[in-house]
């Protein structure tokens, strides 16, 4: 995947290699491509589309496939590819344009990361309970509310990302919420960042450039 | 950071300002969509299309009477800027060239262009040799036919030969195919309308299916936010649809004579 501008990215389509995408999110192509509404959502079985149903992470998706170039582009959204090589990324279905079939899709709980606050994270983050991981070798496309940037995360320095701002992350990542609630929210006299979402490990963290959730 | 403050004379020629807003350097006269000037300096008239001393003006370089009542005659000398929405904006130089281009998305042009409609509705062509400016929900991305572009990310297109539409439902075949398209069970790929470019030119995408609203001016009757911008999809419209028969376009119509 390659990016053209920041609201756009060209896709490869090769034979025997699918690629998922939103449904509705071609912006153009060139040669023989089909496009194919997806029933089961992403991949695996009738088992992972109900895992994704439950789970509210069952953005409708098509299957790409055939030979040519395709552009994905939707909404006006900023778009960012990421590539990753082993690695597993955690990302809101929602926020998927696009995303290699060569990578592994599975929901998780949230609530594995970090118990009940886990859950309260999901909600503060609009992230509900469950989220998509993807892991494997490949490229995704995710997309974001306003420009995107990675920010690295190493044990030694955490890094803090306001929840409405937090868009997806890599790598052996744990985030919990932390919250700086005084007297001053009591009394409505909040600063506003009152929740924030602490992220420690080694990995990355994307934000947007805008605290609208999608 | 330093912020520099700009003023006539530092105000670029016929440039972007940044890349949402455009600055015209007027001497003489620009066609000007309704409500896409934010700013100006100098001596400036803004005359809508209608009987007057614009007669000439609009005679030679204006022929849709469908778009005569959002468009409007910048005359004098100063520095114009002209935005949209937040849009990208950007000019683009024609030289005895022939561009066809979403009506919602041309914001300006030099009388040095014919401006007619184009047969595909809903979109404007562009004949001559001059400047136009247009808008573009994120930048505008040039690609080369053969090419299928999805309706709504489609800005314009020049030199290509006329697009036709092209219908995608492979998937609707066998039965399976049968029993999809019967129940609507797995859903549509929202893929299935193309138009497809042949031929030597370029077209011009822009990178998201978000529209602009856009007037309904020449365009087939659509149903729906599916089918918004998109000539040829949904109703097709009987001949007895008169669309943009009001306001000045029935006054240029009567200065035309055709209607």
């Amino acid at each position: 995947m390659r990016q053209i501008n920041s609201k756009m990215v060209e896709a490869r389509v090769v034979p025997g290699q699918r690629l998922f995408s939103q449904r509705g999110a071609m912006l153009a192509c060139t040669g023989d491509v089909t496009f194919t509404p997806n029933i089961v959502g992403g991949q695996g079985g009738f088992g992972s589309m109900l895992g994704r149903r439950v789970a509210n992470e069952d953005t409708p998706l098509m299957t790409v496939e055939g030979s040519g170039t395709v552009l994905f582009g939707h909404g006006g959204h900023h778009v960012h590819v990421v590539e990753l090589s082993g690695e597993e990324l955690f990302v809101e279905a929602d926020r998927l344009l696009s995303f290699e079939g060569s990578l592994q899709q599975s929901t998780v709980f949230l609530g594995q990361q970090g118990g009940l606050m886990g859950v309260v994270r999901g909600q503060a983050t609009g992230q509900g309970l469950f989220t998509t991981k993807l892991a494997g070798h490949g490229s995704v496309a995710v997309l974001a509310h306003g420009g995107i940037f990675e920010l690295a995360i190493t044990p030694d320095r955490p890094r803090h990302v306001d929840p409405q701002a937090y868009v997806a992350h890599r790598g052996d990542v744990r985030n919990k919420l932390s919250t700086a609630l005084g007297w001053r929210e009591m009394v409505g006299r909040g600063s506003g960042e009152g929740f924030q979402l602490e992220l420690s490990g080694s990995g990355s963290v994307f934000v947007q450039a805008s605290e609208e959730k999608f | 950071m330093t912020v520099d403050v700009l003023d006539p004379a530092t105000l670029p020629v016929d440039d972007n300002v940044n890349p949402y807003v455009f600055c015209v350097d007027l001497n003489g006269e620009w066609f000007l969509q309704k409500g896409k000037m934010i700013a100006y300096y100098g001596d400036i008239r803004f005359d809508g299309l209608g009987h007057g001393p614009l007669d000439g003006l609009v005679a030679a370089s204006f022929h849709s009477p469908l778009h005569a009542g959002h468009w409007v005659v910048a005359q004098g000398r100063g520095k114009l800027l002209l935005a949209d929405r937040a849009y990208d904006v950007n000019s683009f130089d024609l030289e005895d060239g022939n561009l066809n281009i979403r009506s919602g998305n041309l914001l300006a042009f030099q009388p040095g262009l014919a401006l007619k409609q184009s047969i595909i509705p809903g979109f404007l062509t562009l004949i001559g040799t001059g400047k136009f400016v247009a808008a573009s929900n994120g930048p505008v991305h040039f690609v080369e036919p053969p090419i299928r572009v999805d309706p709504q990310a489609l800005v314009g297109w020049a030199d290509t030969p006329s697009p036709c539409h092209h219908y995608d439902h492979h998937y609707l075949r066998g039965f399976l195919g049968g029993v999809r398209a019967l129940t609507g069970i797995g859903g549509a790929s929202g893929e299935e309308h193309q138009f497809e470019f042949t031929g030597s030119g370029t077209v011009l995408m822009q990178s998201s299916e978000a529209l602009m609203p856009e007037e309904a001016v020449g365009a087939v009757g659509v149903a729906g936010e599916q089918g918004r911008g998109v000539p040829g999809a949904g109703v097709p419209q009987q001949a007895g649809g008169q669309p943009g028969q009001e306001g000045l376009g029935g006054l240029l119509g009567g200065i035309l004579g055709g209607r």
